[in-house]
Order: C-alpha cells, then structure tokens, then sequence
C-alpha cells in the first residue's frame, strides 16, 4: 500500500491505495468519478479511459495510480465551467457527434488536448488525432464533424 | 485486467538512488517503468510479474533532447517531444517521422524511446530506427560505472538487449552527422499508427557529385525484430537517388532478409512492402539530405 496525493479537477484527494491499483479505478472508484469509462477490459486499446495528466491525454488503464502522486488530473467531469459546456463539448451536442455515447468521455479528452495543440486542424489531423479513441457506433463522420466546428467556435471566441 | 499484487513502488529522484533502488531488490523481482505503455500491459496479461516498480519519471537528467554536439536522446524523452522537436538534423529525421507514428496521441504523450528500446518488442520501430541510424546506447551502473554500447549490439533479439537487470540506459546518442546526410523511415500495419507490419529506415550521405558515399537500411517487422541490412546499404552507395537505382538497392535488400508468413502478411507480400515502402523511404532520405 502506498499513500498518494492526487488533484483531480481541482479537488484534492490523499488515499492509500494498493500499488496494482490502477488510475483508472482509483478515478472511478476511490475518486467515484464514473465519467471515464473502462471498455477494453483494460488493455490500452480503446480510449474510454483518457484523462489529462498534468494537461496532456493519456489513458488511464495504462498507468498506476501511484505513479500519478503528486500530478493533476482532468477527468470529463472538469470539461465544462459549471453548467456552461466547453466548446468542445457543445459542438458533439449540436453535431450529433455520439450515439450510445460510452467512448465519448475519452473523446472528447483526448480532442481537447489535441485542439489545444493544432488550434485549426484540417480533417485528416483530427482524423490522425482520433487514432487512439475506438467509437462502434458512429463511423466517426459526426464525431470528426464535431471536432472541426468545436475548433471554428474556438477560432472565432479567440 | 488488473495486475497480480505488486508489493512496492518507488520513485528515486536521481540515477544513484534508482541504482540503490535496484540494488535493494531481490534479483529478477524488481523492473524499471518508464512509460509504462507497453510494461503495464505486460504485467496485467501476467507475462511479466514484477514485485517491484521503480518508476523512472522523476529522474530529470533522462529527460531532453540535447542537439548542442551531435544528437542526444535521454531515454526518459517521449515520442511526443521527438516527433515535435523540429531542430532534430536531416540526418535523423526517421526519428521523427517513427515517433510521430507509434500507437496514437495518448501512446506517444506517455510512451519513451528508452523504454521502447529496452523492451525491444519483436514488431517495433524505435529499436529499428536506432540500428539505421547507427545510435549509441548509453548505460549506467552502480558506482557510476557507464558504459555505451552500439545500437546494433544492445539490440539483441525480440525482448532482448545488451542492458544489465541492474543498469539504466541514460541517452540514446549519435555523433554530428556528415554533411548532406538524411534519414527516413516509413511503416505499414493494419490500420493507422499500428505495429509495423514491414517498416523501413534509410540513412543515405551525398558525396559532392551529390551520389551516396554511404548508406544504412533497416528493416522492421521481420521474425527476428529489427534488423540492420548491410547489403543494403552498400547497394545503395553510388547511388543518385533515381527510382531505378533505388529500386536496385531494394532489391538487395529483399535478397538479404528472411521475410516470414504470418496471419498479417505472407512472405511475399512483405517483400513487396519492403520493396514499396524502401523506395518511398529512400527518396525521402535523398531530398533530406540535399536539403541538409
């Protein structure tokens, strides 16, 4: 067992955890912040689980929650500002940019990130960009759809 | 999957107290983590069980790529930082164009070139790189007793390299390069940024008369992992570059691997892509290099 400290969307949380304890349980279970999402039983694979550490998307069933002592973390529930929806976000509302929705947390951090680095991306990079995030459901147009206009609401807010 | 039981975890802050860490630890029970991309997943599927972790993140000195004498690497230095580092030679170009394309953004945001080539998994394209590029590997041990070692022999076979359990690779490091010398390497796998099915690396420098003087070829993703082509290289030398001369020099290097059949890609089709992909590849190690 080893003591941690985490930030997790601003709240700061001290617990003991087992070193097999992964982020992403200790997110979901300890944290009981159950918009990451767990889906490839765990393998790296599919992208629910990103989250940001220190700012940047990672997936969080391919770290222990002990080597995230001491790091900040962004899990979906800290995309919006209060009941505003982050651009991002409001752009897969109005672009229809998910169907049963369960890939969309990993999404959605993952691409935050990603405009965050290539502001005004063309369809290829965000395409390029969603390598890492498996979605069954939507072949992807909405979602890509979703990406470009939440970049262009960004561009014009900027 | 969760991990079996790991008893501890420790996070040295400084190269002496990872080796003091190590040292601690019974033999075979302790590993190194540094991104941790390919080693979680190994421990949760059970095939490694180790039951320590030292966690290599908060050792500084690992970290950055230092271009002020040739090219330095420190293993700690993600694919992220490599594929962005635009300073980065012509010479050692391929290892951006591989960085920018290894499993995807959250993989490269977390995953490091020293613990890709520590791992030296069988289908890879850093460890590949490295042999075409001819890297330096340096490591460290207890009583700051270092040692560097050619790429070519760290790299052992598919989950083995030259590393001691108890030492750490410091930097992955190449010596300024001549000039007009450019390097590229292109994969195929089954979908984008996948494992290499073939990858190729080309490192060719230009003579005045602007023909290859000398030149190295790497091929990923065959049965035995990375391997260095010799032939290939020496093929290549003469050359200026032209798609029939680099056709030529592919074609050597298909008569000296072994390509295998697998449920991806028979033995035929793999020569084709090492035949396709080499001659894409070497064209662009040629403009590099013309531009250099």
């Amino acid at each position: 067992m080893k003591n941690i400290r985490v930030n997790i969307n601003g709240v700061a949380y001290q617990e003991t955890v087992p070193v097999r304890m992964l982020l992403v349980d200790f997110i979901r279970e300890t944290a009981a912040l159950t918009g990451t999402h767990v889906s490839c039983t765990y393998e790296g694979v599919c992208g629910a689980c990103t989250i940001h550490l220190d700012g940047e998307a990672v997936k969080s069933c391919l770290m222990l929650a002990v080597q995230a002592d001491g790091h900040e973390i962004t899990t979906v529930e800290g995309l919006a500002n209060g009941k505003e929806l982050s651009a991002l976000q409001q752009a897969f509302n109005d672009q229809h940019g998910l169907q049963c929705g369960f890939c969309t947390a990993g999404i959605l951090m993952n691409m935050t990130e990603f405009l965050d680095k290539n502001p005004d991306p063309t369809d290829d990079e965000i395409r390029h960009g969603l390598v890492g995030n498996l979605c069954r459901c939507t072949g992807y147009v909405h979602i890509v759809n979703a990406v470009r206009a939440a970049a262009k609401s960004r561009l014009s807010e900027a | 999957m969760y991990p079996a039981e790991i008893d501890d975890y420790q996070r040295p802050t400084s190269i002496a107290e990872a080796l003091a860490a190590i040292a601690g630890c019974t033999d075979g029970d302790a590993m190194f983590l540094a991104g941790g991309q390919s080693l979680m997943q190994a421990i949760k599927s059970r095939m490694v069980r180790p039951n320590c972790l030292i966690d290599l993140q908060s050792l500084p000195e690992l970290r950055g790529i230092d271009l002020s004498d040739g090219l330095v690497i420190g293993a700690m230095t993600r694919y992220v930082e490599i594929a962005e580092c635009e300073s980065i030679q012509p010479a050692y170009a391929a290892l951006r164009d591989a960085a920018a394309r290894v499993g995807d953004r959250q993989v490269r945001n977390r995953g490091t070139i020293g613990g890709s080539i520590c791992w030296n998994y069988v289908a890879s394209c850093l460890p590949t790189v490295t042999l075409g590029l001819g890297a330096t590997i340096d490591l460290v041990s207890a009583g700051d007793v270092s040692r560097s070692v050619p790429a070519v022999d760290f790299l052992i076979g598919p989950f083995e390299t030259a590393r001691e359990e108890h030492e750490i690779v410091t930097h992955i490091s190449w010596p300024k390069p001549p000039a007009n010398t450019g390097s590229a390497y292109k994969k195929c796998g089954l979908v984008t940024d996948a494992l290499p099915v073939v990858g190729l690396c080309v490192s060719v420098s230009l003579g005045p008369d602007d023909r290859c003087t000398s030149a190295r070829v790497a091929v990923a993703g065959l049965l035995d992992g990375g391997q260095l082509v010799p032939a290939g290289g020496a093929a290549l030398i003469g050359s200026d570059g032209s798609a029939e001369s680099v056709a030529k020099s592919m074609d050597a290097v298909v008569d000296a691997v072994e390509t295998h059949s697998d449920k991806w890609a028979d033995a035929n089709y793999r020569q084709q892509l090492i035949r396709t992909l080499g001659s894409e590849v070497a064209g662009s190690a040629f403009a590099r290099a013309r531009s250099s």
